[in-house]
């Protein structure tokens, strides 16, 4: 129905980077310049609350675990065929952060009215130097020019999306400091995800079984009681939040009497945590379907085992 | 950092000190050129430094019906009291540069756990996990009674597994936050078969309290010079009949303890309902039950950047912002939580 923005010569040399992708091997740092000047190009023009129709299929965090990305678009189907909402945390813990992100970046760039990417918390410049992202660029690039562009990009992600004007999806959760989703639209999202305020809670925050406003353990953020899903589906007309953000063992999880979800698509994460994962299908007549996934067979993945530190004293 | 008033053990090697007086007055053709910084010799380098500088005051805290007096150094007057406790064959010293900078915003107390530093046991050999929680509880309930102020506990390494097992017994109904620094139950079990090693390839004797304060520096398992000079001395003890300086605690023999300090440890942090902070040095080293944990938004994290495992001294002043970041996000005062407005609906 849209009209892509990419002239078609240029398909033919996406769709090739998207195959090489798909077999988890990493463009090149110019290649992923390149891609990234489009991605931006694309992004900059989506909303804080992206608009998203139905049917589409809502993932939670993936966090560089390949493989199982692979095995959630054998899944859920193929982009374009499925229409796909991510809500962040592409990088970061996993081995193929790398491949995982860029991939869909160029699925975006692709297809960018089928597939919407939310930013998450590891979207951010000061997390990724922690958790693994930086690291792998520097290992699979030799320098952090990769790391630069992506981050730089991740700037620009759309901090939540909206499907058919009733399920508001993002990766973390709801903020006091924000009663409308005029609120997040007015704001200005192009900068490093701040320590605290409202743009940080969104990605942030957890629903909690407490009523009222929490302070959050993880240190940023906060926890959100039943009440306050209540109220704020309520101002904003919304049926259902849709959030990733938790790991939750049986890939998803209700809370507050159904009007808020946790979907988590990181099976097994990072290798040890045993976890199912899940996909939400929404389809045309916004019914809902999750689908669980185990983690993909695999081969040849580096060994989990973990330096022994020399310490115990 | 003045080391003034420090002189206690530099008597035989002040002689050794150059006498660093007289700049070349002569005029030559490299008197434009600024004369070097005079190079310090070891011992100065790596002279002791007086626990004065960074604490106000210390204590003996005698445990009523016992033989058991637990040293306790204190800082600072106002706001919760942060309760730190140190590491296998560390001692209450460990916190002392961090201590000076956390004592403006918050008291901080450290105490000497058994077989460590200045405290006395009826059995120094006794670390059991059991013995070891027995006796903070006893040193704080002899210190401040029915009515103790909120307590912010702070362990590291063993000491972190006595804070968490301290916590997990719910008896200290004024505790406020947990913070461990760098230990988990998976990697801690999983390199407890190296430990013997490397306890036995330790330097074991030094000629004097300098050579051992430039060991623990050189080998690594300090990074700040400023605080080995304040921490090292108080893990030492002298030997009369080989003349020399040894380590005051005997940790290979109390290996039969060892499991009982992290067995379980993950699950037990995880339980307590304090707020909860774990620092870690250089790597995110979770275990399952804490990448879960983690994963679930139960506690928070930091990992810390260019430090060694005794964070607390490798890197003080990050050590102590973080801490007073955590106690003040979680609106620690000295009467425990203080949540105006919070767990209200917002309207």
């Amino acid at each position: 129905m849209s009209f892509d923005p990419v002239p078609s010569n240029s398909h033919h040399n996406l769709d090739e980077q998207i195959g090489q992708l798909m077999q988890c091997k990493p463009l090149s740092e110019q290649e992923v310049r390149t891609l990234c000047e489009k991605a931006k190009e694309i992004l900059m023009d989506e909303s804080n609350v992206q608009p998203v129709k139905s049917p589409v299929t809502i993932c939670g965090d993936i966090h560089g675990q390949f493989h199982d990305l692979a095995e959630l678009f054998r899944i859920g189907g193929k982009c374009p065929d499925t229409n796909y909402l991510f809500m962040g945390d592409y990088v970061d813990r996993g081995y193929y952060s790398v491949e995982t992100v860029t991939l869909l970046v160029a699925l975006k760039v692709r297809y960018s009215q089928r597939i919407t990417i939310l930013r998450g918390n590891h979207e951010s410049r000061q997390i990724t130097q922690v958790y693994g992202f930086y690291d792998e660029c520097l290992r699979k690039y030799g320098n952090a020019n990769v790391w630069k562009t992506f981050t730089d990009l991740f700037d620009y992600f759309p901090l939540t999306a909206l499907v058919e004007s009733e399920i508001f999806c993002l990766h973390g959760g709801l903020s006091p400091s924000i009663e409308t989703l005029d609120n997040i639209r007015n704001f200005d999202r192009v900068q490093e995800v701040p320590h605290e305020g409202p743009m940080c809670d969104l990605l942030w925050s957890d629903p909690d079984d407490r009523c009222g406003w929490g302070i959050s353990p993880r240190g940023a953020g906060y926890t959100f009681g039943q009440d306050i899903s209540d109220q704020f589906n309520h101002t904003n007309n919304l049926k259902l939040i849709a959030r990733a953000h938790q790991l939750v063992m049986e890939g998803f999880n209700w809370a507050h009497d159904q009007k808020v979800v946790t979907i988590f698509s990181a099976p097994n994460y990072c290798y040890r945590c045993g976890n199912m994962a899940s996909i939400l299908e929404v389809d045309d007549c916004k019914g809902h379907t999750f689908i669980q996934f185990e983690p993909a067979p695999r081969r040849g993945e580096p060994d989990v085992t973990r330096r022994t530190p020399d310490y115990f004293l | 950092m003045d080391n003034s008033g420090n002189l206690t053990t530099l008597s035989e090697e002040s002689e050794e000190q150059p006498q660093q007086s007289s700049s070349p007055s002569s005029t030559s053709a490299f008197s434009n050129i600024s004369p070097r910084p005079p190079s310090q010799s070891s011992s100065q380098k790596y002279s002791p430094l007086d626990w004065t500088d960074y604490f106000d005051q210390e204590d003996d805290i005698c445990i009523p019906d016992t033989e058991n007096v637990f040293h306790v150094y204190k800082a600072g007057s106002e706001g919760p009291v942060v309760f730190c406790l140190h590491g296998g064959g560390y001692s209450g010293l460990s916190f002392a540069l961090s201590a000076s900078k956390i004592k403006d915003k918050s008291q901080v107390v450290a105490m000497d756990l058994r077989g460590h530093g200045k405290s006395i046991s009826d059995n120094d050999l006794d670390l059991s996990i059991d013995t070891l929680c027995t006796d903070v509880l006893a040193v704080l309930s002899t210190m401040y009674g029915d009515s103790p102020p909120a307590i912010i506990l702070i362990g590291h390494s063993m000491g972190g597994s006595v804070a968490v097992h301290v916590a997990a017994k719910r008896t200290l109904p004024s505790l406020a936050g947990l913070v461990v620094v760098d230990v988990v139950e998976g990697t801690a079990l999983a390199s407890l078969v190296h430990m013997q090693k490397i306890l036995s390839s330790r330097a074991k004797h030094f000629a004097n309290v300098e050579k051992a304060i430039e060991w623990s520096v050189k080998s690594g398992s300090l990074r700040n010079i400023d605080s080995a000079r304040v921490s090292m001395p108080a893990t030492l003890m002298y030997d009369e009949p080989k003349k020399c300086y040894v380590h005051r605690s005997c940790l290979e023999e109390t290996e039969q303890y060892w499991r009982g300090w992290y067995e379980g440890l993950s699950e037990k942090f995880l339980s307590s309902p304090v707020p909860k902070l774990l620092l870690l040095a250089g790597t995110d080293r979770l275990d399952r039950t804490l990448t879960i944990g983690q994963m679930q938004g139960k506690f928070q994290m930091v990992v810390v950047r260019h430090t060694g495992h005794a964070i607390q001294e490798d890197v003080p002043d990050e050590f102590a912002t973080l801490i007073l970041n955590f106690i003040s996000r979680n609106r620690i005062g000295p009467h425990g939580i203080e949540i105006p407005g919070l767990r209200k609906p917002a309207k």
